[in-house]
């Protein structure tokens, strides 16, 4: 089951997910997770405890990078694992989001 | 209308509710069932199968063929982002502009990037996206053109011992990026050869200890079987996956599609040629 832990700091959010990224995540990252940073200017979310993102995991993140990005608020996305980084480029990811966002 | 939706509505007896959806998603499944496992194709010089198993009542996986008017083949597999109805009807919205775009396009690339044009703006609203894999089976020169919207790979099984990834070309997920184009790649392929397009609900299988069936077992299952006729391997690769998952229900959509090369005349020339040489 997905968790995220939230550290604030004065202008910066950072987000550490942990556990598969799937179906499973939709209400946590869409209801919970994705208001609670709108008032966020930079926000750095680790998915270095994400050991499996599905396509339905993808477009989550997707919604919460392109929400943030349309509230003009910069996102990252850090450690990503090898093996989930591979499927994200597959998909062109990194070309979808801008490669800015992949740190 | 008005009446009946209010009457809908009004309707305190869940047990009438609970029915009324039960059998309107049965109608539905019913309708993706038949659009989606309609008949396999008789090609020349060539087998072809294909099964979509949905890990609920209705899925988000998709395969289709389209026979072109110049007697290649057609070959769509593709993954809706998300499970159940909603993927089911963004499977549907991905059929037409499948159909549609194969009347109007030359080749793969062309298909995927009018599909891309035709659905991009309604997946962008809706927050979806689709990943899908076409190509053209051409029988006479037995070449496979194909192009991938993010999709994976298709497996080429040459022998009992070799099985290789069809080169990798790139291409973003219908969805992902306006007015993108798709590239073709073409491979020559044997007598025999096989060409197996999957989804990840294959490689992702789980069984319950919460482990996956990875691409590893995949392609030793299909070495296993490459001699079996296409039917036959498409049996064996979704038993060895009940088998490894032990029946477990399943997150994911589970689809294939499998091509063999049977070209009667290659064959006979291999068998003639040694003759011919001394």
């Amino acid at each position: 089951m997905l968790k995220y832990t939230i550290t604030k700091e004065e202008y910066t959010v950072k987000v550490t997910l942990n556990g598969d990224l799937d179906i499973e995540g939709t209400e946590l990252i869409n209801d919970k997770l994705i208001p609670s940073l709108l008032t966020a200017k930079v926000v750095e979310v680790s998915l270095e405890q994400v050991p499996f993102v599905d396509s339905t995991g993808m477009g989550l993140l997707m919604n919460l990078v392109n929400t943030l990005k349309d509230s003009s608020i910069t996102i990252t996305i850090s450690h990503v694992r090898e093996d989930v980084f591979e499927v994200f480029e597959l998909l062109q990811l990194p070309e979808i989001f801008g490669k800015e966002v992949f740190v | 209308m008005f009446k009946r939706e209010l009457s809908y509505l009004n309707n305190e007896n869940n047990e009438v509710v609970k029915k009324t959806l039960e059998r309107e998603i049965k109608v539905a499944q019913k309708i993706q069932m038949k659009l989606l496992n309609g008949p396999n194709p008789e090609v020349e010089n060539g087998e072809i199968s294909g099964v979509s198993i949905p890990a609920r009542l209705i899925g988000g996986d998709y395969y289709d063929f389209y026979m072109l008017p110049n007697g290649k083949l057609r070959i769509v597999i593709g993954d809706v982002m998300g499970k159940g109805i909603p993927a089911a009807m963004l499977m549907i919205l991905t059929r037409g502009a499948f159909r549609s775009a194969s009347e109007s396009t030359q080749g793969p690339g062309e298909t995927l990037t009018a599909m891309n044009q035709a659905i991009y703006s309604d997946l962008r609203i809706l927050g979806s996206f689709v990943t899908v894999l076409c190509a053209d089976w051409d029988p006479n020169k037995a070449t496979l053109t194909y192009a991938s919207a993010g999709h994976n790979l298709p497996l080429i099984v040459c022998s009992e011992v070799e099985i290789n990834e069809a080169p990798k070309i790139k291409g973003v997920m219908l969805g992902g990026l306006p007015n993108t184009s798709y590239q073709d790649n073409t491979l020559s392929l044997n007598d025999e050869d096989l060409v197996f397009f999957y989804t990840d609900g294959i490689t992702e299988a789980q069984n319950p200890d919460g482990e996956m069936y990875k691409i590893d077992r995949l392609r030793e299952a299909l070495l296993d079987n490459y001699y079996a006729e296409v039917q036959e391997i498409e049996d064996s690769i979704v038993n060895a996956i009940d088998e490894f998952t032990e029946s477990l229900d399943q997150k994911d959509d589970i689809t294939m599609v499998l091509l063999k090369v049977k070209n009667g005349d290659t064959k006979v020339a291999s068998y003639t040629s040694p003759v011919i040489n001394s």
